[in-house]
């Protein structure tokens, strides 16, 4: 079965709608930037400085404190929207596999930000920027950010996230919202990669995957486990001392996802891939409104 | 050390698929994960020990190698070689008695405990050990050879079962001594109960291993049981009864007498401790049939409980009496009341079946056929003639040994005007003057036999003797072909010869010279009959035998023995013992000594070896296995 079949246009519209009709400007589109410039909504005062507008300036405060303050207004903008999908070897596991939820996902997220004129992107990296979709804007780009999506495969090497990072805010030095669809395996941790889109004054949300084999594995005895990502094997005899160990290891990183994320108020949604990609997006909107 | 079945040794091939799946196994399972990290972080908690990890593949294979070399070498049935050189040969003998029917404490009879006793010797045997079966219950029997087959040994020992018959342990040691000739490292092992007589000095003999089963029981049982119609009257019976008290208290009970299931009498019964009361018993009737004695108490031992006979059946003989008037011959005959007596004047043409002609005095020129009696021939007949008289005749020689003159003395009694008779014919004198002429004498036909008494009736004192009823009686008892006399009740493990009757000797004649024996348990085996006799036995059960012509035969009940269309010969068997009734432990039997053992521990190398296999399997359950799904 195709990635993006007639059945999935179907349900990515219906998700539009739904976005527009009850999360409308909560997740991403006509949202607020946190650029300050020639909105209408006020945001702050400054000490005015020659060469400022003198239309800003706020004149009742100039007459009660004879103080030359300059009204500061929230700047409203079409937001730029960056989809940054993991194409890790690691992707590639699971029944079905991540990578194929992942790359769904990604395509409707895509969909409700152009349907809300905002300006996406879509950046497909591993241990570096493997490649990308320019930024773009109108629901006509959806059929070429399909056809992108489809030609992408899940064999980028090991992940390394610092790396794409570093790489990635040089290419788009336009701030805004950064949505990582990614297992986060990356040996070196995820977190250096994220702080780096954090500095840079992204706005990260991240989405993390993975499936029930990685959650709750069922061999036992001697095996060699062969990571997919770097090649290495590991020779084991697995006990069920060994699983449940490992299912607490496991849990403990979901965990430590949750609280960085909780810690510097990052969007997050860990999802395994026994849902479809609709259900998985009405969950993050609803998330997104809740907050 | 050398093994039995050395050809057991190719199991040993199993070693090399053994070694392939080994190779297989080490193989590892390779599984594909999105990420080793999360397993290096718990294996850097839990380090496994690094020698070990390198090692415990290696001894997987060892241990599964020596596993299967531990089955193999049991397989194998490994022995010394000096078993082989001390080779054992072992005679069981198994008490089979009555006595060991007594139940012990646990419920289980003696005999179920020698069982159990001889199961763990077979179990014992080692690869070269021979051991024999006897039974010792009423005949010694070897119910199975020198063989060193366990299965065999155990078949035939789950075959044995106990009897009612008296204990013949002492003659079963000498057969079994008789199995060992020339056999060295010999054993005869007794196992018993010990209630016979010599059994201390048995179980002294350093031959004799003793092993002793059972516990001392109280017990009350009827050790004589004999029925018997009465000499003088012919309706009369008599019960011979003998109960003893085998226990050291004394006991209060009743006895049940029956006669073809109907209440005789009920005797009460006070035995004082270690009594012994016999008691006879009279009681009339015409009919025959099992009588049986019930003792109304529960104890260890049931079989001497009950005890039957046989009443032999008084039938009605019709006799005709042939005479012109002798009062005490027509008295005599009236007197006795299974005579059906017709008086005639003349001698008939015809008598009824079974009849018995008396001819007095009036004789015809040739003697009729059928039985006949005759007293006082005053003429010649066709069977011997009349030479005068013999004055004063004394009784010279009488022959003791014939039925006819049981009971009977008649050399002081007075015979004058006896008939001096010269038999034509082959005869047999019962009775002889001095002068050897014959005054009482059996004459044999094939048309019926024929007696003579040559007395004077009239003028001797004869009549007035007891003899002369009795004389008759036996007559009337012989001529029935000794029906109603005594049958004598056969006490269990004993042989009886009996001759049989005109008619089961004819149905013998029509089946080969063989009839059919059915034991009280149904159980049925034929009986060679040879010149009207036939030995049966050694009768290894209490209860009714029934001799029949035809196996189907064997159902007709024992209380209608008259009603029987078929031929047939009944036989009570008692136990009839009081060493076997008598359930008290002798003290005299030394202590038990050591039985059969093999090896160290008492059991074969083969045993020891899969014991080892099992204990490996737990080791390398408890390295490999139990870590998997602890």
């Amino acid at each position: 079965m195709a990635l993006f079949d007639n059945d999935f246009l179907t349900r990515l519209e219906y998700l539009s709608i739904v976005s527009r009709k009850v999360f409308r400007g909560q997740l991403m589109a006509q949202r607020r930037t946190k650029q300050l410039g020639g909105g209408i909504e006020f945001a702050d005062h400054r000490q005015y400085t020659p060469g400022d507008d003198f239309r800003y300036l706020d004149w009742n405060l100039y007459a009660r404190h004879d103080e030359l303050l300059l009204k500061r207004f929230q700047e409203e903008e079409d937001l730029h929207v960056y989809l940054l999908l993991d194409c890790s070897r690691s992707m590639s596991t699971g029944e079905p596999p991540k990578f194929d939820l992942a790359r769904q996902v990604t395509a409707a997220l895509a969909y409700i930000a152009l349907a809300d004129l905002d300006r996406i992107s879509v950046y497909a990296f591993a241990n570096g920027v493997l490649n990308h979709f320019p930024l773009t804007r109108g629901k006509a780009r959806i059929l070429s950010l399909m056809q992108f999506l489809e030609s992408l495969d899940a064999d980028g090497g090991a992940t390394d996230m610092a790396q794409f990072a570093e790489e990635f805010v040089i290419r788009a030095p336009r701030r805004g919202l950064a949505l990582v669809l990614s297992d986060l395996y990356d040996p070196a941790g995820y977190r250096v990669g994220l702080d780096v889109l954090r500095h840079h004054k992204y706005e990260p949300h991240i989405v993390q995957f993975h499936h029930s084999a990685e959650a709750n594995p069922k061999m036992l005895g001697d095996v060699e486990l062969q990571d997919v990502e770097n090649g290495d094997f590991r020779k084991l005899t697995v006990t069920e001392s060994h699983l449940r160990s490992y299912r607490d290891v496991f849990q403990a990183f979901l965990t430590s996802v949750t609280e960085y994320c909780s810690a510097y108020g990052i969007g997050c949604t860990i999802t395994d891939t026994n849902v479809t990609f609709d259900q998985l997006v009405l969950g993050m909107m609803r998330a997104a409104g809740t907050k | 050390m050398s093994f039995s079945n050395p050809a057991a040794f190719l199991w040993a091939l199993l070693a090399v698929p053994v070694v392939i799946f080994y190779i297989l196994k080490i193989r590892m399972r390779r599984i594909p994960v999105s990420t080793v990290m999360f397993w290096e972080q718990v294996y850097d908690e839990k380090q496994p020990r690094s020698v070990w990890q390198k090692l415990r593949h290696v001894a997987s294979l060892l241990l599964q190698l020596l596993f299967l070399g531990l089955l193999v070498a049991a397989v194998a049935d490994p022995f010394f070689d000096s078993d082989v050189r001390e080779q054992r040969r072992v005679v069981v003998v198994l008490d089979t008695s009555a006595s060991m029917q007594a139940r012990s404490e646990d419920g289980n009879t003696c005999l179920a405990a020698a069982k159990t006793q001889i199961r763990r010797m077979v179990r014992a045997l080692k690869p070269q050990d021979e051991m024999a079966l006897i039974v010792a219950g009423g005949r010694p029997q070897v119910v199975c050879g020198l063989t060193g087959h366990q299965r065999t040994l155990h078949v035939h020992l789950d075959e044995a079962a106990s009897t009612d018959g008296p204990t013949r342990v002492v003659e079963a040691v000498e057969l079994g001594r008789r199995l060992l000739t020339d056999a060295r490292n010999e054993q005869i092992v007794v196992i018993s109960d010990g209630r016979f007589a010599g059994a201390a000095e048995l179980a002294a003999e350093d031959q004799v291993v003793w092993s002793q089963v059972g516990a001392s029981a109280a017990n009350v049982g009827i050790t004589r049981f004999q029925v018997r119609r009465s000499l003088l009257d012919p309706i009369t019976y008599q019960i011979l009864i003998e109960v003893g008290n085998f226990s050291d208290e004394s006991v209060e009970c009743s006895l049940d007498l029956r006669l073809g299931g109907k209440l005789l009498d009920v005797m009460p019964l006070k035995l004082g401790a270690g009594e012994i009361r016999a008691d006879v018993l009279e009681e009339t009737s015409v009919g025959g049939g099992v009588i049986s004695a019930q003792i109304q108490r529960e104890d260890e031992l049931a079989a001497d409980n009950s005890a039957r006979a046989i009443l032999p059946q008084r039938l009605k003989i019709p006799v005709t009496l042939v005479t012109a008037g002798n009062w005490f011959l027509q008295r005599v005959l009236e007197a006795n009341d299974v005579v059906e007596l017709t008086l005639v004047d003349e001698v008939p043409q015809n008598l009824p079946p079974g009849g018995i002609l008396v001819l007095d005095q009036v004789l015809p020129e040739q003697i009729p056929q059928g039985n006949v009696f005759v007293v006082q021939p005053m003429a010649a007949t066709d069977l011997w003639d009349v030479d005068g008289a013999l004055a004063q005749p004394l009784v010279d020689k009488q022959d003791r040994s014939s039925d006819l003159m049981r009971h009977i003395r008649l050399d002081n009694i007075l015979m004058p005007e006896a008939r001096k008779l010269t038999p034509k014919v082959d005869f047999t004198a019962l009775a002889e003057s001095i002068s050897g002429d014959p005054l009482y004498l059996q004459i044999p036909r094939t048309s019926g036999d024929v007696l003579v008494l040559s007395v004077n009736l009239d003028q001797g004192d004869l009549p007035l003797r007891t003899a002369f009823p009795i004389m008759l009686t036996n007559a009337l008892s012989w001529f029935a072909e000794g029906k109603g006399e005594l049958i004598p009740a056969v006490a269990c493990g004993d042989s009886t010869d009996r001759r049989l009757s005109a008619g089961l000797q004819q149905a013998a004649a029509e089946h080969n010279n063989q009839l059919v024996l059915t034991a009280p348990d149904q159980s049925q085996r034929n009986i060679q009959v040879l010149d009207g006799h036939c030995t049966i036995g050694p009768l290894q059960q209490t209860g009714i035998w029934k001799l029949t012509a035809d196996a189907g035969d064997d159902h007709i009940p024992n209380e209608e023995l008259s009603a029987a269309s078929a031929p047939a010969l009944r036989i009570a068997c008692n136990v009839a013992d009081p060493q076997e009734s008598d359930l008290r432990m002798p003290e005299t039997i030394k202590a038990r000594q050591k039985l059969l053992s093999a090896g160290f521990g008492g059991r074969p190398i083969w045993f020891y070896l899969v014991i080892a296999a099992f204990l490996l399997t737990m080791i390398e359950w408890l390295l490999f296995q139990r870590r998997w799904v602890s």
